[in-house]
């Protein structure tokens, strides 16, 4: 286990998912290649992400299925998370990813569900995705069809006033088809941190699952426990989570919005080979 | 000549009508109310429990869930009170309904002074000028229920979203007598005499500019879409001086998309109208009632 998964306490010491690696590489390397992304909040979300796609219907082929289940990532700048998880799982070629935030191109910083196969929602402003996900779930419900919603939200999107109003909308609805995943990465602790978030979702109707957010297995199975309403996975993630660099110290803060130069690329893949091993 | 309207009930029951028969041969049509208005549906609510949703006060989320139904195929119709679902969820209707693309009907209440006696909290004068300006999305005033009924069976099953703006304070003018039945996006040319000067208006305030204007030496013409502005009724007048005479903002803004026009825009003082009594007291107060309307129009007549 690294340092910072033993800072973290139940966080880590889980073997990385070969696939989850994968796509942390790539985001460095998207990164480094484009000159943008937010790393360290992709990196916390990595395994959510995993876990998200290898349970919920999804088929790459027709991301427009009409029996699909729907994802959303509310905290739409991790975006670049989201495009090596797609690319991972076969929505497109990863190359097409080192367009990203360049002018005409399918990938910007913030996803644009027009132009990316597998992107439900257009994100970006926190506290929208949820609520639109909520939407999405109760359309299913009302046309009696059993699909499922999952959305991501960040800790720092919860100060939003609209993740608790949703949040009530959903419980008082009984939305047993609505999956949230909430990202416990600590990126609040020098602003407005939702401490206890599990209790406080819990005190709004849900039912809550606190989980190791890097136990791809726990998630999954979180993902797969029965539902009677709203379901929230409160997963205790570390921001940064593979690379050092990012995970200890000031890290996560001042790898916010830094895409590596060349030798910190290597640094960086290094560290995450070393964290893997 | 206008005669006098017989609209047997007011803009929000004919709201209701309208959705609950369309909700009879449309299963797609659902209902999301902001704890307004449940009087008027609750026989909607006992017909189509499961399309009925009295969701909360709470105005964000209602637009951003509207949008999520939207997505799945269904026509939802979003209604509360004009301040809380516009003014304070611009956001998520230019995020969630336009940039997604997921549309929506969204209907309000209590339009521009219709709560006058509630103060400045209650008023509504941006909504139409703010929506007008997202992509996508269509600004409907209409200025009378049967108004109302023909514009919301147009446009509420299209991909875009749109905004209808109910008032407690219908014009009572039968401009169906002279035009048919309303079109999204066709004005209505209420006098043309080939005059100099040309009143426009949208919404319930026509009313008061009828009454004003109907004997004066000026060309009037009613909107009753805000966005897409009827450019061809625009460019009709374009040579003339046009006074546009409205109880909000936004339709000066798009009379304006043709340039090059004369306008004067007779509407809203910089001020915060919190004087409370009626909307009547307010429109006399700014020069909306008929009097200041026809005040304006005549100054105007005078130096042309």
């Amino acid at each position: 286990m690294s340092a910072a998964a033993e800072k973290a306490g139940d966080v880590g010491g889980v073997p990385m998912d070969a696939r989850a690696r994968e796509i942390r590489q790539n985001i460095i390397q998207v990164s480094h290649k484009s000159g943008h992304g937010h790393i360290p909040t992709s990196f916390s979300i990595v395994e959510m992400l995993c876990a998200v796609y290898n349970q919920m219907r999804h088929d790459p082929t027709k991301p427009h299925d009409p029996q699909r289940d729907i994802f959303i990532l509310s905290k739409g700048h991790a975006s670049l998370g989201l495009y090596c998880t797609l690319a991972a799982y076969g929505y497109f070629p990863i190359e097409e990813v080192y367009g990203f935030g360049a002018h005409d191109q399918k990938f910007g910083c913030h996803p644009d569900r027009m132009k990316v196969p597998g992107a439900e929602a257009s994100t970006g402003s926190l506290g929208h995705g949820i609520s639109l996900a909520a939407g999405m779930a109760l359309g299913m419900k009302i046309k009696n069809e059993k699909r499922r919603a999952f959305t991501l939200i960040g800790d720092g999107e919860s100060n939003e006033g609209t993740v608790w109003e949703t949040i009530m909308v959903a419980a008082h609805n009984k939305l047993d088809n609505l999956t949230v995943l909430f990202d416990a990465n600590n990126s609040q602790i020098r602003c407005m941190p939702v401490d206890g978030a599990g209790a406080r979702f819990k005190a709004f109707g849900c039912e809550v699952h606190e989980v190791n957010g890097h136990d791809l297995a726990a998630l999954e199975r979180a993902i797969q426990a029965p539902q009677s309403t709203v379901k929230v996975i409160v997963a205790h993630t570390v921001k940064g989570y593979g690379c050092k660099s990012f995970s200890e110290g000031d890290g996560m803060f001042a790898w916010h919005r830094r895409s590596p130069k060349e030798d910190e690329r290597d640094m960086l893949l290094g560290e995450l080979d070393a964290f893997a091993r | 000549m206008l005669s006098p309207a017989n609209h047997k009930v007011g803009m929000r029951d004919q709201f209701k009508d309208t959705v609950s028969a369309l909700a009879e041969t449309d299963e797609k049509v659902v209902v999301v109310l902001g704890d307004i208005s449940m009087f008027q549906f609750r026989h909607f609510k006992e017909k189509y429990p499961t399309r009925f949703f009295n969701m909360g006060i709470c105005e964000n989320t209602l637009i951003s869930v509207t949008a999520g139904l939207s997505s799945q195929g269904l026509r939802p119709f979003v209604h509360t009170i004009a301040p809380f679902l516009i003014d304070r969820s611009v956001e998520q209707i230019k995020l969630d309904m336009c940039y997604n693309g997921f549309g929506g009907n969204i209907v309000s209440t209590g339009a521009s002074f219709d709560y006058a006696w509630d103060g400045a909290t209650h008023h509504t004068y941006m909504d139409l000028a703010i929506l007008r300006m997202l992509p996508t999305m269509g600004v409907v005033q209409p200025g009378s229920p049967s108004e109302l009924d023909a514009l919301i069976r147009q446009r509420y099953d299209g991909a875009a979203p749109t905004y209808f703006r109910l008032s407690d304070n219908p014009h009572k003018l039968d401009l169906e007598a002279i035009c048919g039945p309303a079109e999204v996006g066709k004005a209505v040319v209420g006098a043309d005499g080939g005059h100099a000067v040309t009143v426009m208006a949208a919404g319930p305030i026509f009313a008061n500019v009828w009454e004003a204007a109907k004997d004066l030496p000026v060309n009037i013409v009613y909107f009753h879409t805000i966005k897409p502005i009827d450019k061809e009724a625009v460019a009709r007048f374009a040579n003339t001086k046009i006074v546009i005479v409205h109880d909000a903002f936004g339709l000066h803004e798009a009379v304006n998309e043709t340039p090059g026009l004369a306008t004067t825009y007779h509407g809203l003082p910089d001020e915060f109208c919190g004087w409370y009594g009626t909307v009547h007291d307010i429109r006399k107060r700014i020069g909306l009632d008929p009097g200041g309307i026809r005040a304006r129009v005549e100054s105007l007549l005078a130096t042309n």
